[in-house]
């Protein structure tokens, strides 16, 4: 680490946190959007658009992931990450 | 993901910028090339059973054309939440 600097991180582990977090999210948004397609859509495909029941189940699924997202999210940070 | 999340990084040097922008690039093409793969495998598992044919019958093509284009819509309905979800949690911090 470079001693001149106060923060303590140098240009390119900012980078590497940077980029890290863009692929977490990502990720996350992959990862929710596939989630609550299989939970809120029917596979028969009838149609090509979303329906009413099927937009507010979606707008519903992606609130509650959001929550579930950010308890979890708490809950690693409050309790430390035991050892494997 | 897009460049909105550049309008934060104004106070860099232009070469940072510049690179945060090439990373953006470069996660926005593989994004799109697994949601690519990914569709193609949602759409044949929930729409093609049958194997006594080589090619599609009208009624899979129809319901490979109606799943991708759902899948697609909802992926923006999506989005949007997402993006005003993102927003509200940076506001509340």
């Amino acid at each position: 680490m470079a001693a001149n600097n106060p923060a303590g991180i140098d240009k390119e582990q900012a980078f590497g946190m940077a980029a890290t977090e863009m692929e977490y999210r990502v990720e996350l948004f992959n990862r929710l959007a596939q989630t609550c397609f299989n939970k809120c859509v029917d596979k028969r495909y009838k149609e090509a658009e979303l329906n009413m029941g099927e937009n507010s189940c979606i707008d519903r699924c992606v609130s509650k992931y959001w929550q579930v997202n950010g308890m979890i999210g708490q809950m690693l940070s409050a309790g430390g990450h035991p050892p494997m | 993901m897009d460049k909105n999340m550049l309008v934060g990084l104004d106070g860099l040097p232009e070469e940072d910028k510049a690179r945060m922008s090439a990373m953006i690039d470069h996660l926005q093409l593989r994004d799109s090339l697994r949601m690519y793969n990914s569709l193609v495998e949602r759409c044949f598992t929930d729409c093609v059973d049958n194997f006594t044919r080589k090619t599609l019958q009208k009624q899979e093509e129809t319901c490979v054309a109606r799943c991708a284009e759902k899948y697609l819509k909802h992926s923006m309905r999506v989005g949007l939440r997402f993006a005003e979800l993102n927003s509200q949690a940076a506001t509340q911090d």
